[in-house]
């Protein structure tokens, strides 16, 4: 039987990264919980992911210019970090700031954007809102290219305060203006010229340009404006300020992180506890987050697999588990549109609301890919995660009873909550074909084979389809 | 003998294609007997319609497109992740592929002819092939990256020999990249991860190393391809740092080109017939000042950034060949294209 502090690791795992190994497991709890979580909170401290070996490889990796070159370089990243809250947080902002390539055409664009929600995703909100404001990507996605002095556009503007921040109800229609107004002159270089080339999705002569913000303030509106109760000559710094001192901000991103960290099912108590910490320090996302990993709801028992994985959790978990591509080989591709079959399509969300998460992760069509992606994964022997498995369970004995052989999996890769039911099922297929042996008695591909096959039923199961 | 050259911008070949007129990530080139250009097209990634962007280009210095043959594909004659290409002395044309662990042989025309080569790390077995040049001896000579080696083969892949192994010691290697050989037969790599070129004698016995890791005179990041001038210069496509370099024999810094691309006949031809998107790029700063920021370092470099903004500056450059007039040829590799250089007499 595992121990608590085993599952309590594993749970912290999956939530403040992608899972992790029955070795580095061991690693975590043998310097404990709170060390655990402080390392985790400070990615900075981890040395950055070399890419020269990625970008030699898939050249189409080094220039980021095609959507799905630049889904797998995100999932091979995902896959290697050795700051996996990094990109846990990059993921989630990703999901709250929702920009799309289908709009954009520019995947290196909305790339940058992560490398933005690297660098601030668990700084303070207001930097983060700051960078926000003048993405180029977020520029583009929704129209402040088009915000002009004398022609408003109040497409960020709404969005800024609807879906990035207070959520609705909590302003008005006229706020809504003043936003917008406070943003004008913000826009990209060249901004016709990339228009252009957007619109036409034009490749040529040499593929794309980056873009960059500019800000123009022969094209801004320095006039007063009366937003949320305060009133004067506005610039966007200014409605930013205003936006990060409201309860419904804080109410607002702690809800969201509750959501994506803690459980699919809210719990108000829970999410403003989350919210004073964001008030009382100022909205320090690394404060927040340090608090919710400490805290009870976050390390109880309810909290246990009260989430379903996204798609990119699943596979990007999976192939850390199996310790598939930990070296550039071409397949990443297909490893990154298995997760956009499976309805998360990263760096293309289907619209400014991002992902429709929990429950509608699953389907009855995309239940099929998951088990299937999974199971592909970690039923090949020649895997190293897989054969770290193998060893683990080899190590158990020459000779184990179906139930020893179940138990020995589950604890091999790291998956320690699972009803009864679910074992007694899988002990079920386990006793079809007797012990398990390593030794004299037992053919040893056979056994290996044994494994892999029950490591496929161990991914197919429900538990394994939760975070 | 050797002589200090600079180099003078002369012309852009080429612009963006998946098929047909163009290139799509071109990493290498090659002439044959006749001096017609061939494009290495590696056309990433291997997913769907994009694998039929894989292929050879036939072309001239002048931008003529004459055609091309080859494709994507695992079967003979496929292209899976092409690397080098080279011809011998028979005009047959050899490419080297990183994913299928082979060397494929076609005619000048594009038929095909064979293959040899498999997957592995004994003798005459290769672990991502990264660069194929023929010595003088007509001898094809394999950059084998992740076995850390070079090797000798015949045209029709019998193994003569090989030396180096992994190492940062003189004479060892860290994935190399690049080969060229020079009038008097020695071998010089491009050391890629140990951020140096080394010279060997025809036997492989070793000559010197020049270089260090850094971005300054002399310095390399991850050096790729590189050839050898009439007048015995070096002249290295420093991948990591979005340059050329051009040294001495002797390994003395002579010049660095950071890339001056002014649009191609073809692209010129585009924007005739789109002339929405020509008046857009009239109006456009096509070489914006692009600030130095930390987070930069954080990435992939400054200079990496600047390539992706800056149109003209090479990005990603792959290879550097020599052409039949003495030409320049550097494969500046993300941006679908061939800055041509000649020599400042």
């Amino acid at each position: 039987m595992a121990s608590k502090e085993l599952a309590l690791m594993a749970h912290l795992l999956r939530r403040a990264g992608f899972g992790a190994t029955r070795d580095e497991l061991d690693s975590f709890v043998a310097q404990g919980y709170e060390a655990t979580v402080e390392q985790l909170l400070h990615p900075e401290a981890a040395p950055v992911m070399e890419e020269d070996l990625l970008r030699r490889y898939h050249i189409d990796q080094n220039s980021l210019m095609l959507i799905e070159s630049s889904q797998a370089y995100w999932l091979y990243r995902i896959i290697n970090t050795r700051r996996p809250l990094e990109e846990k947080m990059a993921l989630f902002w990703h999901g709250l700031f929702a920009t799309a390539y289908g709009k954009l055409n520019h995947a290196k664009a909305v790339v940058n954007q992560t490398n933005t929600f690297r660098r601030c995703g668990l700084g303070d909100f207001r930097t983060l809102l700051l960078e926000l404001s003048r993405d180029p990507a977020m520029i583009f996605w929704l129209d402040n290219k088009d915000n002009h002095k004398d022609a408003p556009n109040e497409n960020y503007g709404r969005e800024l305060l609807e879906l990035f921040s207070m959520g609705i109800g909590n302003y008005t229609e006229d706020d809504v203006k003043a936003c917008a107004r406070a943003f004008t002159g913000w826009t990209i270089a060249n901004a016709d010229y990339m228009s252009v080339r957007a619109s036409r999705d034009s490749i040529w002569p040499h593929g794309r340009l980056d873009w960059q913000f500019e800000y123009l303030p022969e094209d801004h509106d320095d006039s007063e404006k009366t937003f949320l109760g305060h009133t004067g000559p506005f610039n966007g710094e200014d409605v930013i300020d205003i936006i990060c001192r409201q309860p419904a901000t804080a109410w607002f991103v702690a809800s969201r992180l509750y959501d994506f960290f803690v459980s699919d099912t809210p719990d108000e108590g829970s999410i403003q506890f989350l919210a004073d910490r964001f008030a009382e320090t100022g909205g320090d996302i690394r404060e927040v987050m340090r608090s919710l990993f400490l805290s009870g709801f976050f390390k109880g028992e309810s909290a246990r697999l009260a989430r379903v994985k996204s798609p990119t959790e699943l596979v990007a978990g999976t192939a850390r588990l199996a310790g598939s591509y930990q070296f550039p080989e071409w397949g990443i591709v297909n490893l990154a549109m298995d997760v956009s079959f499976m309805g998360q399509e990263i760096l293309n969300p289907p619209t400014v609301e991002g992902w429709h998460t929990g429950r509608e992760w699953i389907d009855t069509g995309n239940l099929v890919e998951r088990v299937n992606s999974a199971a592909l994964e970690m039923g090949d022997l020649a895997r190293p995660g897989v054969q770290a498995v193998l060893q683990r369970v080899r190590a158990r004995g020459g000779s184990l009873a179906p139930a020893e052989f179940v138990d020995a999996c589950l604890d091999a890769i790291g998956q320690f909550d699972v009803t009864d039911a679910t074992r007694a099922s899988l002990v079920g297929h386990a006793s079809a074909d007797g012990n398990l042996e390593f030794g004299e008695r037992g053919s040893a591909d056979c056994s290996e084979q044994r494994v892999a096959e029950l490591l496929q039923l161990i991914v197919a199961t429900r538990e394994y389809q939760l975070a | 003998m050797t002589t200090a050259t600079a180099l003078r911008y002369s012309h852009t070949l080429g612009f963006m294609a998946n098929q047909g007129r163009g290139f799509n990530n071109p990493v290498d080139l090659a002439f044959d007997s006749h001096g017609i250009i061939y494009v290495l097209n590696r056309a990433g990634p291997e997913v769907g319609v994009r694998i039929a962007y894989k292929r050879i280009t036939r072309c001239t210095a002048d931008e003529q497109y004459l055609g091309e043959f080859g494709g994507g594909g695992t079967g003979d004659g496929g292209l899976w992740w092409p690397s080098s290409l080279a011809f011998d002395r028979e005009d047959r044309l050899y490419i080297a592929d990183e994913a299928l662990n082979r060397i494929s042989i076609f005619d000048r025309e594009g038929d095909y002819l064979g293959k040899w080569g498999a997957a592995g790390s004994a003798a005459g077995q290769f672990n991502r092939p990264s660069f194929i040049v023929f010595d003088q001896d007509n001898h094809l000579l394999v950059a084998d990256s992740l076995n850390h080696r070079v090797q000798k083969y015949s045209p029709d892949g019998a193994f003569l020999g090989q030396w180096g192994g992994y190492g940062s010691d003189p004479g060892l290697f860290n994935m190399p990249w690049g080969l060229a050989v020079d009038g008097q037969g020695n071998v010089f790599v491009s050391d890629w991860r140990n951020d140096r070129v080394q010279k060997f004698a025809a036997d492989g016995s070793f000559i010197a190393a020049f270089g260090e890791s850094g971005n300054g005179e002399c310095q390399f990041n991850r050096p790729s391809g590189l050839a050898i001038d009439g007048g015995g210069n070096i002249i290295v496509a420093d991948w990591g740092n979005e340059r050329v370099q051009a040294l001495d024999g002797e390994g003395r810094f002579l010049a660095s080109y950071r890339g001056e691309s002014r649009d191609s006949q073809w692209a010129q031809d585009y924007f005739a017939a789109n002339p929405d998107e020509a008046a857009g790029r009239r109006s456009a700063n096509l070489e914006p000042e692009i600030p130095a920021r930390p987070e930069f370092d954080q990435h992939r470099g400054y200079e990496w950034e600047r390539s992706a903004n800056v149109e003209k500056l090479f990005w990603g450059p792959t290879s550097v060949k020599i052409g039949p007039d003495g030409q320049v040829f550097i494969v500046d590799s993300l941006r679908h294209r061939i800055q041509i250089y000649r020599p400042d007499s």
